[in-house]
């Protein structure tokens, strides 16, 4: 028996227990990383097929097209982390917790990119016949990186399923940030949310096998980071600056529209900014509060059929009426309010669990009876499956939506408009969740949400503060409903169900909303930009989304119930360990750190 | 002529499914305090496994006095075999978990259940024919076809046998007991993850149960049967009291004699003409659902209080 097994600080420092899955000298491994990096850059300017029936035209010399531009950024990215591991100084803060994840991430998000497109070559203009020596070197040079990475060393393990495991971990400690100018953090900040604007407009601009490479690049590029802890470190950077951080946000935004050139993913982006406005809005009613609600997409029907009943729509019913816009999206919102009221009323004081079948209840009702109110089945007001066609196009002090408009130079086509429409909306809609969650009734919903009982021997009025949650998470889904109205031009009942092929339905919401993260503001937008284009892009997943999604949540909510960006509070809640929640920041071994970088 | 009796023993009858499914619901519920919300799809899949035996296992032309036994045996063992492991699979890693977990891990296995059988059963991204039992007697006023009698007959023999089965059995008492208190049960020796896998398979095979009367009965199943049957029999099993056996099949007969009643009758109130006939039975119900929990949220025959979320 060794002594040195007992301890395991002896084991972690002694340099014998460090090694890695390859057995490599180490300054050979760097060196395949960086040089491997450099040389996948490099070949995406070689030709990597001869003919330009491949989508992308990867048939130039010295031009990247199509997913070369892809495998080009992998690559950079790539020698950018090994460049970061000789120590170069203004490249530290990549790597602030030094470990082996991020750098196999990288390597396999360049590997991945290039043997996607290199196999996808050979499968669609049949055969490997149609490769070029470019092929043949990027195919050679993305493996590279990642045998380097492979290479490095880590401490021992029993297996190699754990010792790969270890390779993709989260570095256990991030050691704090340097203190930094506020110019600093704010230019941070500007930069990644230029960066976001920018990858979300390439990602919804791609189509087929370049959405797919751009998948494979911003997923192992993103986790890469995760892994890194550059993730933990922006979110605290913008959590000292809120204020920017959010202008910054709203400003990109904006920004857009005056990035495409086509109305159509404008289009696609004022459905996903309507889709994760009211996933925002059920986030109040589910993160929030912790109330399950299974029929909110009918409160999103409430305010887009009040919205098409009075646009003067000359299939509505009530055709001789307009409103302006104001005063429809009040109707619409006070409808939907009146319906969450009537419906939580009688439920929320009885176990969260009534809520969800009543609600899930009235979202069925509400359709089957916007279904049968045509005149023959039923009472003539919504126009039964048909739903109520051309509903005119709004318009703001003689702004006309329907209409394009040239603002400094780039034109702005009808889609646009109700995006940026739909950008204010969705501000206000945050902001109102903010303020919410930060008030005392917000409090009170966390109370709730934790323990019921014990929140009301603390004195808060349990039905009370669920009866304004439900309300005000009805009342934002019929404001956004009031905006989709406009926006799809007609209002028919069947989009307005449980769950369907295409967003928005109830299942949908609320998969966006966990698989995002419950209780957060980014979460609910990133999950319904995820739901929303998944579907849309890859054609041959539409008939078995609602399978994965099925099966999706099962695993969530067994793996990572705290969704893709978490809440600190939920996550603890979920991940239950006893554990008080203490700031992990100022730990005894980062303090000299600290100060010697500040000396 | 008279047309209530018809529309009470159509009630009665439709009642009898929702108690059959409602057991399902109540028994899991009073055990571990969670809604399977994906019951219905066990139902549903109950169906298909009951349609697999007599279309592809079966020699065609089999009596149905020798298919129906058959079909109830599949149908059974599919739906057992979906309950028990949904609950080993999907819901026993999350019983410590908040309540919303298991809630929407519910809702993921109801969506998958639908899908994998829409996409992978053969035809059944459309309705399919299910053999009936359509040969009708008349008894005074009121006809009834076989399909009913296999209902009636099958929902009377599960009640009495779970009844005493409940009771009277060993294991039944230990289910009582784990309802009651399930920490305590466990101290005196019960073993509490055997109960809540019998209380799912039980739950599972009354659904296939009522899945074989509906395909025998209606002629035609889907993917989608369960949604809309499972919500009412939900709505039943709290009408009668969630965790009562009993209140669940009572539950199951007021609201399928209400929902038949009301979508024949309703038209007949001044100013509501339009709100007859069976596209607004769905409706009635729910209504009814909201007046219980108003008015009576411990159900008709529970003696559990609503207790916190």
């Amino acid at each position: 028996m060794t002594e040195t097994t007992e301890n395991p600080q002896t084991a972690a420092t002694a340099p014998a227990a460090q090694r890695g899955l390859i057995p490599l000298p180490l300054a050979t491994a760097r060196a395949l990383l960086l040089a491997g990096g450099i040389l996948t850059t490099a070949s995406t300017f070689l030709r990597w097929t001869w003919t330009s029936d491949f989508p992308g035209d990867l048939t130039v010399n010295g031009y990247p097209g199509g997913l070369q531009v892809l495998t080009l950024i992998a690559g950079i990215i790539t020698a950018l982390f090994a460049v970061s591991t000789y120590g170069v100084r203004g490249l530290g803060w990549l790597l602030p917790a030094r470990n082996n994840a991020p750098l196999v991430l990288t390597a396999l998000s360049g590997f991945a990119v290039t043997w996607y497109t290199v196999i996808s070559i050979a499968a669609e203009l049949g055969g490997i016949v149609n490769w070029e020596p470019g092929t043949y070197i990027a195919a050679v040079a993305s493996l590279l990186p990642v045998i380097g990475a492979l290479a490095f060393p880590q401490d021992a393990t029993d297996s190699t399923k754990e010792a790969l495991k270890a390779y993709i971990a989260k570095a256990d400690h991030v050691p704090a940030p340097q203190a930094t100018a506020p110019w600093i953090q704010r230019l941070a900040i500007t930069i990644v949310a230029a960066l976001g604007l920018t990858v979300f407009a390439y990602g919804i601009d791609a189509e087929d096998e370049l959405f797919i490479g751009f998948l494979i690049v911003v997923v192992f590029t993103a986790w890469a980071l995760q892994t890194a802890g550059l993730f933990d470190r922006f979110s605290r950077l913008t959590a000292d600056n809120r204020s920017f951080a959010l202008a910054m946000g709203f400003v990109a935004a904006i920004g857009f529209p005056f990035t495409q050139t086509n109305d159509h993913y404008a289009n696609l982006g004022v459905n996903i900014l309507i889709f994760g406005t009211v996933a925002l809005g059920l986030n109040i009613v589910v993160g929030l509060a912790g109330l399950l609600d299974l029929g909110y997409v009918a409160f999103l029907g409430v305010g887009a059929y009040t919205a098409a009943l009075v646009s003067g729509s000359e299939f509505s019913k009530f055709s001789g009426v307009q409103f302006p816009f104001w005063a429809a999206a009040l109707t619409g919102a006070a409808a939907s309010l009146v319906f969450g009221v009537l419906i939580g009323a009688p439920t929320l004081r009885l176990r969260g669990d009534y809520l969800a079948i009543v609600t899930l209840g009235f979202g069925e009702i509400f359709r089957i009876a916007v279904n049968n109110m045509d005149g023959v089945s039923g009472p003539d007001i919504t126009n039964g499956p048909n739903g109520i066609p051309s509903i005119p196009d709004l318009s703001f002090f003689g702004f006309d939506f329907g209409q394009n408009h040239d603002i400094a130079g780039f034109t702005i086509g009808r889609f646009a408009n109700y995006y940026l429409l739909m950008v204010l909306i969705s501000a206000l809609v945050v902001t109102i969740y903010r303020r919410a969650s930060d008030s005392r009734i917000g409090r009170s919903w966390i109370a709730i949400r934790e323990d019921e009982t014990a929140a009301t021997a603390m004195g808060i009025n349990g039905f009370r503060v669920k009866l304004i949650a439900f309300a005000l998470g009805a009342t934002l889904a019929g404001l956004a409903g009031t905006v989709s109205a406009h926006v799809t031009y007609s209002v028919v009942p069947n989009p307005y169900q449980f769950a369907g092929a295409a967003p928005p339905n109830s299942a949908f919401l609320l998969a966006a909303v966990v698989l995002g993260g419950m209780g957060t503001v980014s979460g609910p937008f990133l999950g319904a930009a995820l739901l929303y284009l998944l579907p849309e892009k890859l054609v041959a997943l539409q008939d078995k989304s609602l399978l994965a999604f099925g099966i999706a949540l099962i695993l969530l909510m067994r793996f990572r119930p705290e969704g893709i960006i978490p809440n600190r509070r939920r996550q603890l809640e979920f991940h239950e360990t006893g554990q008080l929640d203490v700031p992990d920041t100022t730990t005894l071994t980062d303090e000299p750190a600290i100060t010697k970088a500040g000396a | 002529m008279n047309t209530l009796p018809q529309q009470l023993a159509n009630g009665l009858l439709l009642g009898s499914m929702y108690g059959l499914i409602a057991i399902g619901y109540t028994m899991v519920y009073g055990i571990v305090q969670l809604i399977n919300f994906a019951h219905g799809e066990i139902f549903m899949t109950g169906a298909f496994g009951a349609l697999t035996v007599y279309a592809y296992i079966l020699p065609d032309g089999t009596s149905m006095v020798v298919a129906v036994p058959l079909m109830l045996i599949g149908g059974g063992i599919v739906s057992v075999l979906v309950a028990v492991g949904a609950e080993r699979f999907a819901y026993r890693p999350l019983r410590q978990a908040p309540r919303l977990a298991p809630l929407i891990t519910a809702i993921g296995l109801s969506l998958a259940l639908q899908e994998v059988v829409r996409n992978f059963y053969p035809g059944a991204d459309k309705d399919r024919s299910f053999p009936s039992l359509d040969g009708s007697h008349d008894i005074g006023s009121v006809t009834i076809t076989d399909a009913d009698i296999f209902l009636v007959v099958a929902a009377i023999v599960c009640m009495s046998g779970l009844a005493w089965f409940v009771r009277k059995s060993r294991t039944g008492r230990a289910m009582q007991a784990t309802a009651q208190d399930p920490d305590t049960s466990q101290l005196m020796g019960i073993d509490t993850n055997r109960i809540i896998v019998i209380a799912f398979a039980i739950g599972g095979f009354f659904a296939a149960v009522a899945a074989v009367s509906y395909g025998l009965k209606y002629g035609n199943i889907g993917y989608r049967m369960g949604f809309l049957m499972g919500l009412k029999a939900f709505t039943a099993a709290v009408m009668g009291g969630i965790g009562n056996i009993y209140g669940a099949m009572l539950g199951g007969v007021v609201l399928g004699v209400a929902e038949t009643l009301a979508s024949a009758y309703i038209n007949h109130i001044p100013g509501m003409q339009q709100l007859g006939g069976s596209g607004w039975a769905n409706v009635w119900a729910f209504c009814l659902l909201i007046l219980v929990l108003l008015f009576r949220p411990q159900g008709l025959l529970g003696e559990r209080v609503a207790d916190r979320a």
